[in-house]
């Protein structure tokens, strides 16, 4: 195929739409709009609008953001994976991929803002943000993976730019658009120099978009699985997740090459092979999936916990969950597998059919994951005769919708900006095609670039390594004092034996005198009060003993005072005091009725103190401050990455001067 | 005299060791003057720091936010539910509900009729905030609204709070509501003043919880559910005093008691290390849930009346 002819095929995207794509436009704008009316509903009467309440605290929102990030993924693996393995065929697909990726993010990442009960106080996270929580992993990840993915899908476009710039000055499109595209472009040009630089600046972006995107769903899935909830805190979650999320967005990306192909008549470049290579991918990833899933419900099964088991129960039973799951597993699972298994029966239409069944399937699936678990609590809502039901309401519906048409009406509207198949590869492999049919071909430069990849994987995977082992070393050397006071009883017995006795003034009309202290006979820490009148001890009156605490004061026990008129208790040992060892104790006379008083009190030092609370707030998980083991790795990965992007920049900045020389 | 004096008394002699405490803890020399005058004689105004200022007398100060988010110097508060004590009454979650200002929708102290097999038998389950000493809720916040004391109290600050509910996902024990709506809380919720140490007045869009009644605490009173507690189930006290306090103003060792007792804590395989004890319901005083002239739960009472 000749280049002018792809040119023209592939700009023809670009031509100003018929009436049926108008109202397309104008179809997503309206529904659109109308979620921006629920969410205006939402804002002004609260997530009360919502059918989510204090047991299903997540429901309709959090399911569209594993959906999205999900659905992002698609990017990943069609682009950087068939680019660092040099599958040619990837050529038309990969910028509907990292177009899907950029937009799937956006949304994904909205729905968790439409979710926050204070969206007002998002830039809380960066004002008082803690990176010992999931969601600040979120935040740096995705943030990250979003940065990451609009570069990569810039580099990629960017020998596009100039040809895109002619295109719009010949169809006398706005200058305004011409001067876009030519900034774009940086002055690329078709020379070794400037062929050199983009592809070092994309073998760099495709490799370090990978462990970036599996990050992310990683990080999803422990937004789950860090909690101590049945059905959520599992190990295998995060492979569980990437690779549902990579099993989605490769039905994503058959689902949106079928549409394209359909609106823009691309049956010539998105040729069946497209499709039949992807449906291997697909059953292998529907296989795969099958598996976690089995492993996921079969070892919880077995083990029965009974927690898991009540899971379990709702989730098989025959209740809208039940129903929910069984549709799943057979339409969104076995369905499409059968339809993708035998090579005989696979056509574009099955093919098609199967990707929609899985796009379907893997929503409900991630709500399945959310809502069921949070319906099963350890202490059961219904001993307290709660029945913790969800069903989306319209307002979460409408939303919902309207993240499904902003996804759809941003990838229209990038369609229209941009050739939703990349030209200059489209073109490469058509040159390839005719080159092969030469002689064969020898070691490309992205041989040269895959070498690059085993060494930053492998360190990628060590950092993650430290980063998950890291949290538990250091919260288990910190945990927060507790003393149990009363556990060190006797280990002060004699240091203060016999401590002064402080005696109050005795109101004018008692004529009874107490004098209490503390002794040690035949071995045995006493209180010991002496009870006298005018100077004479009192015999057979009796004595109660007692001791302050902050919300009562604490009996210690009675005695009858003997000839000497002393009364005795046992101390109570290891009974701590304030923090210099004080306890306040107090003697009152029960009888005789003549002698009965107001309480004596009488503060005896020697006592145990309690350990003083730490000056500072430790480094652990649940304090203030997070681990240094924790901020080193997040502030480790993210130099990793980062500066990998910054490397790319550097490449674009090189290609823009070498317009400069030239 | 009356025993009620004679604690008042006992109240005013604790409040003097709190105030010697505190003092020690910050450094400050009127601490040994006001300890050294005796207990007896103590006055809430002997040391500047936070026992004034959380001395309720009209309108009541509020604690600085350093205050807040450190708690009360000296102390690790607990709290004992004795399973065998609890008839159901529902009275604490009754007077809870009450001194909060808590609308409709939650319990900060929840009631459940619990019965680990149909073999077993029922028992009532009162379940307040377990202030865990290894929060899971304190751990996923993003903001750090939700928070650990040094005294032991989780709280959270409604001022921060960006209401993801990450926290309520993470509470095994589901003691934590969302305000779902724009709050409707009465006019002296409103003239009191936000502190987290309260709770109130509320904002849309982010969680509360069972706070311990943290001010109480802070005034040497006990929780409104345990003062409100007629059966005496509910216990509390300060760890490091080794002493728990009833409704009725007995007072034990706590250490002793859990020891008699038998005490645990609920889930103590999930090693959040909660601050709540609870005691079996051994030997149990009044009936058990479903047996004759049982009490019905708070939520079933509710829903009856509606």
């Amino acid at each position: 195929m000749k280049r002018s002819a792809i040119e023209r095929d592939l700009l023809a995207t670009l031509d100003p739409m018929v009436r049926r794509g108008r109202l397309w436009i104008g179809g997503l704008l309206a529904v659109c709009a109308m979620a921006c009316v629920a969410w205006t509903v939402q804002l002004v009467y609260g997530l009360r609008v919502t059918d989510m309440r204090n047991y299903v605290s997540w429901g309709m929102y959090m399911t569209n953001f594993v959906f999205f990030i999900g659905i992002s993924h698609a990017g990943t693996l069609i682009s950087a994976i068939l680019r660092v393995t040099d599958a040619g065929w990837r050529r038309p697909i990969t910028r509907m991929a990292e177009a899907i990726t950029v937009i799937a993010l956006v949304i994904g990442a909205s729905m968790v803002m439409i979710d926050m009960g204070r969206p007002d106080r998002l830039l809380n996270l960066l004002i008082h943000g803690r990176f010992q929580s999931p969601i600040l992993w979120d935040l740096v990840s995705v943030t990250t993976y979003l940065s990451g993915s609009f570069l990569y899908l810039y580099v990629a476009m960017i020998p596009d730019m100039p040809m895109l710039a002619t295109h719009a000055r010949e169809r006398g499109r706005s200058p305004r658009l011409v001067r876009f595209y030519e900034m774009l472009s940086l002055g690329y040009r078709e020379s070794p120099q400037h062929r050199r630089l983009l592809a070092r600046a994309l073998g760099a972006m495709a490799v370090i978009i990978i462990p970036v995107a599996i990050s992310v769903h990683t990080v999803v899935s422990w937004v789950f699985g860090m909690t101590l909830r049945p059905g959520w805190h599992s190990t295998i979650f995060g492979p569980y997740f990437v690779i549902g999320a990579i099993f989605s967005g490769t039905a994503a990306i058959i689902t949106a090459m079928f549409l394209f192909r359909r609106a823009y008549h691309l049956e010539r470049y998105l040729r069946p092979e497209h499709f039949h290579k992807l449906a291997k991918i697909l059953l292998a990833l529907s296989l795969l999936y099958a598996y976690f899933a089995l492993s996921e419900y079969l070892t919880t099964w077995y083990g029965g916990v009974a927690t898991d088991w009540r899971l379990l129960e709702l989730l098989a039973g025959t209740g809208p969950v039940g129903a929910a799951f069984w549709l799943w597993a057979v339409f969104g699972l076995f369905v499409p597998i059968g339809l993708l298994l035998f090579p005989s029966h696979r056509s574009m239409g099955s093919i098609v059919t199967a990707s929609v069944l899985i796009n379907i399937g893997m929503w409900v699936k991630r709500y399945l994951i959310i809502v069921p678990t949070l319906q099963t609590t350890f202490i059961p809502a219904e001993a307290a005769g709660i029945n913790p039901h969800y069903f989306p309401s319209l307002v979460e519906c409408m939303i919902t919708a309207g993240a499904v048409a902003a996804f759809l009406l941003f990838f229209t509207l990038f369609s229209r900006l941009f050739p939703i198949l990349s030209v200059w590869e489209t073109v490469e492999d058509a040159e390839d095609a005719a080159r092969v049919a030469v002689r064969a071909p020898g070691p490309t430069p992205a041989g040269k670039r895959v070498r690059a990849v085993p060494a930053v994987t492998v360190a990628l995977l060590i950092v993650a390594g430290a980063l998950v082992l890291a949290p538990w070393t250091a919260a288990s050397a910190q945990t927060l004092s507790g003393v149990p006071a009363g556990a060190h009883a006797g280990a002060h017995a004699g240091a203060h034996a016999a401590a002064p006795a402080a005696v109050p003034t005795v109101p004018a009309t008692s004529i009874a005198h107490i004098e209490l202290e503390r002794t040690s006979e035949d071995g045995q820490e006493m209180l010991v009060a002496t009870v006298t009148v005018n100077g004479q001890p009192v015999a057979g009156a009796t004595v109660a003993f007692s001791v302050a605490r902050s919300f009562g004061i604490m009996a210690l026990g009675e005695d009858q005072t003997l000839a000497d008129g002393t009364a005795a208790v046992p101390y109570p040992e290891g009974l701590p005091g304030n923090a210099r060892g004080d306890l306040d104790f107090s003697v009152t006379m029960l009888s005789p009725p003549a002698l009965v008083t107001a309480p004596v009190q009488v503060t005896i030092g020697g006592a145990e103190r309690p350990l003083a609370a730490p000056a500072e707030v430790p480094r652990a998980l649940w304090s203030s401050r997070a681990p240094l083991a924790i901020v080193g790795t997040i502030a480790f990965l993210l130099l990793c990455v980062w500066a990998t992007y910054g490397f790319v920049v550097v490449q674009l900045t090189a290609m823009y001067h070498l317009n400069g020389e030239g | 005299m009356e025993r009620r004096d004679f604690l008042r008394t006992g109240f005013v002699a604790a409040g003097g060791v709190a105030v010697g405490a505190a003092g020690v803890s910050q450094g400050a020399d009127a601490s040994s003057a006001a300890a050294g005058q005796g207990v007896a004689t103590l006055s809430l105004t002997a040391d500047g720091g936070l026992v004034v200022s959380s001395v309720r007398a009209g309108g009541s100060a509020k604690p600085t936010s350093v205050e807040v988010r450190r708690g009360v110097p000296g102390r690790r508060w607990v709290m004992v539910i004795d399973l065998a004590a609890c008839d159901g009454c529902g009275k604490c979650t009754d007077v809870c509900a009450k001194s909060h200002f808590i609308p409709g929708d939650r319990e900060f102290i929840r009631l459940f009729n619990m019965q680990e097999s149909t073999d077993t038998a029922p028992y009532w389950f009162p379940r307040p905030c377990f202030h865990c000493d290894n929060p899971p809720c304190t751990r996923v916040c993003p903001v750090g609204a939700t928070f650990k004391r040094q005294d032991g109290i989780v709280l959270i600050d409604n001022e921060r709070c960006i209401g993801c509910r990450f926290c309520m996902a993470a509470c095994p024990y589901s003691a934590r509501s969302f305000n779902w709506s724009p709050p409707a809380d009465p006019a002296p919720a409103v003239a009191r003043g936000y502190s987290p140490e309260w709770g109130y007045p509320r904002r849309v869009g982010t969680v509360e919880k069972c706070d311990f009644c943290a001010d109480m605490a802070r005034e040497g009173k006990l929780p409104h559910c345990v003062s409100g507690c007629a059966m005496t189930a509910l216990w509390f006290g300060d760890e490091n005093e080794d002493a728990v306090t009833n409704s009725k103003g007995d007072t034990v060792r706590l250490s002793k008691f859990l020891r008699d007792r038998a005490g645990f804590r609920y889930m103590e395989e999930l090693g959040t290390k909660p601050r709540v004890y609870y005691l079996p319901a051994a030997n149990r005083r009044s009936a058990a849930p479903g047996e004759p002239g049982a009490n019905v739960s708070n939520s079933q009472r509710r829903r009856e009346q509606r």
